[in-house]
């Protein structure tokens, strides 16, 4: 299933082995509890140096199985591994050091009582990494990376804009310097004007640290500008995995094919396309 | 098509507790019969404000003034609390974005669709609740007669947002207000609504004024685009011409912002818009766009007009540098 890797080096950075979650839900007093898949036994690899992104709509479990990477949340079945070792869900702190998160919302993703400063130094001082010192000069050098001005550093989230926070939220998210960042809708909650700052920076940072990104989002056109493998994924599955070229000129899912027909470019004249779908 | 709403200088102030808020410095638009305005801009940019304002639902401490506010005859600006309420729901109607939160959660749909409607006299519960069916049946959900009896939260995301715009076709309005009303759902669900909001925009002669930040939605759904930015209406014109040749350096800049297959090479820079957006506490002064525009220089400090940019087409847009080209613009990220 997986497709030819360009540029890319063929070494596994990330790999999933069967992995799925059940929620059981109750149905009612007398009867057995009845069981959701929220993702059904996905099976990914992530070479080093690689965007592969994961498209599909609200509630295909693209979220579910980002918190399982990360190892917030335990799989029911299936593993995870980490550059070949496996993810233990009691080792957080061993984890993050490999794999870090930017989430969608850059508004309830940092804490707001803690300034911009004391965000991205936190995980410096949990991880015991340097002294006080050597730690303040690592975040500072981080911040002016991801382009936040020295002014900004002692402010607090709420006098932020939400660009900004989102810079917050990788420059939080790459001090630990991990080779991993699962990017859960980064841009989704951003305007267009400030989505292109937030995606340039992203393609920067790749290119400075060698990162591996699993960029998850339902914005075809980001995806399409972003990564070099596409996985798509459908009520817990996924349904297709090819790369950028093939899916976006020869998609084979009829469900792809759908997705892709309902991107909405900015181009008058075409009109709205017809789309037959069961909701 | 006849005028059926005509705003002009309409300006909304919102009280904080760092200063006045400028929500809209002054802002016209028309709407004839039958034509669908698409209002587009960012966050902030006041385009939400703006239609609170014509609908009469501002928050109470908003300071609401304007030279002109007319709908099809009426003045909006002196109308009483019960005038009001003869125009909201029956002459124009409302789309919220989120079809989460805009439905009650208390009441059945059937009860939602038909409150509106038989406040009207003359109308018998029966004729109400037949046109409820049609309508239901014409947004595309299944088994109306069941779904009257049906509580919101037994519908999905798709299936609300049918329930608003039928409950907004209700009176049938002659103007419907949508408040970005295919945010909040998935892309394939977007595509089918704003089909179905077209169609019956043309079949009914509905005059809607659509709100979005989408560039995407507002290329193949409107007549006319208003592009706004803090607060002010910077560009606006008919939808072939905006996208043809944007003429204020801001919609231009939001064009070449976003990723298009074929335009924009992937994995290279995109041109950001550098900068944000300024702060409307306050005074403002001179073009809002200013700190984060190409072109800009000292003429700028002035404010600028709305101004015809040449040619036949009704093509109007707020800059002092119409017609200079964008140097190649080196951006940061």
């Amino acid at each position: 299933m997986n497709a030819p890797i360009m540029n890319q080096s063929n070494e596994i950075a990330l790999e999933l082995c069967a992995l799925s979650k059940v929620y059981s839900v109750k149905r009612g007093l007398f009867q057995p509890p009845g069981e959701i898949k929220a993702v059904n036994d996905v099976s990914l690899r992530l070479y080093r140096g690689e965007t592969l992104g994961l498209v599909g709509e609200s509630g295909c479990g693209k979220s579910t199985l980002a918190k399982m990477l990360l190892g917030l949340l335990t799989p029911s079945a299936g593993n995870v591994l980490i550059n070949g070792l496996e993810v233990d869900p009691t080792q957080r702190k061993k984890n993050a050091r490999h794999i870090q998160p930017i989430f969608q919302d850059p508004y309830s993703s940092l804490n707001p009582r803690k300034s911009v400063a004391e965000i991205v130094g936190l995980p410096l001082w949990l991880h015991d990494m340097g002294t006080a010192s050597v730690r303040q000069q690592e975040v500072r050098r981080m911040l002016d990376l991801v382009g936040m001005p020295e002014r900004t550093h002692s402010q607090y989230p709420n006098q932020l804009s939400g660009g900004q926070r989102q810079r917050v939220a990788i420059a939080r998210a790459l001090i630990l310097k991990p080779d991993i960042l699962i990017c859960d809708e980064p841009t989704s909650a951003l305007d267009v004007s400030v989505q292109a700052q937030i995606l340039n920076l992203l393609l920067d940072l790749k290119a400075e640290f060698g990162l591996t990104y699993l960029f998850i989002s339902h914005d075809l056109g980001v995806v399409e500008h972003l990564v070099d493998r596409v996985a798509v994924m459908y009520q817990g599955s996924i349904v297709e995995l090819e790369s950028r070229e093939q899916i976006f000129a020869q998609a084979s899912h009829p469900y792809t094919r759908m997705l892709l027909a309902s991107g909405l470019t900015p181009e008058p004249g075409l009109g709205i396309p017809e789309l037959t779908v069961a909701e | 098509m006849s005028l059926l709403l005509e705003v002009k200088n309409l300006q909304v102030d919102l009280p904080t507790d760092n200063g006045l808020l400028h929500a809209v410095r002054g802002i016209d638009f028309e709407v004839r019969r039958g034509e669908m305005l698409c209002l587009v801009g960012e966050s902030g940019c006041g385009k939400s404000m703006t239609s609170l304002a014509l609908m009469g639902l501002l928050p109470r401490k908003a300071v609401c003034r304007a030279e002109r506010m007319r709908f099809d005859g009426s003045d909006l600006l002196n109308l009483s609390q019960a005038q009001r309420n003869q125009l909201r729901g029956r002459r124009m109607a409302m789309i919220f974005q989120e079809p989460m939160t805009s439905l009650n959660p208390s009441y059945t749909l059937g009860n939602q669709l038909c409150e509106a409607m038989l406040e009207q006299p003359g109308v018998t519960r029966a004729e109400v609740r037949e046109r409820a069916i049609y309508l239901l049946h014409r947004t595309g959900i299944s088994n109306p007669e069941e779904r009257l009896r049906q509580y919101p939260h037994q519908l999905s995301g798709g299936l609300r947002q049918r329930v608003m715009i039928a409950m907004a076709l209700m009176c049938s309005p002659d103007l419907i207000i949508a408040d970005e009303p295919t945010t909040a759902l998935d892309v394939t669900i977007q595509a089918q609504i704003l089909r179905m909001i077209r169609d019956l925009q043309r079949e009914f002669g509905t005059a809607v004024m659509f709100i979005t930040h989408d560039l995407g939605v507002v290329s193949r759904i409107a007549d006319q685009v208003a592009v706004m930015y803090a607060g002010q209406v910077v560009e606006t014109a008919e939808v072939a011409q905006l996208f043809a040749a944007p003429a204020h350096p801001y919609t231009r800049g939001l064009l070449n912002c976003i990723p298009v297959r074929g335009k924009t090479t992937p994995g290279s820079h995109l041109q950001a818009i550098p900068g944000v957006v300024p702060s409307l506490i306050g005074a403002v002064s001179g073009c809002a766009f200013r700190n984060r525009c190409a072109l800009a220089d000292d003429v700028c400090e002035q404010m600028p007009t709305l101004v015809d940019t040449g040619g036949d087409q009704r093509h109007w847009a707020r800059c002092h540098k119409l017609g200079s080209t964008a140097p190649t613009q080196e951006i940061a990220a």
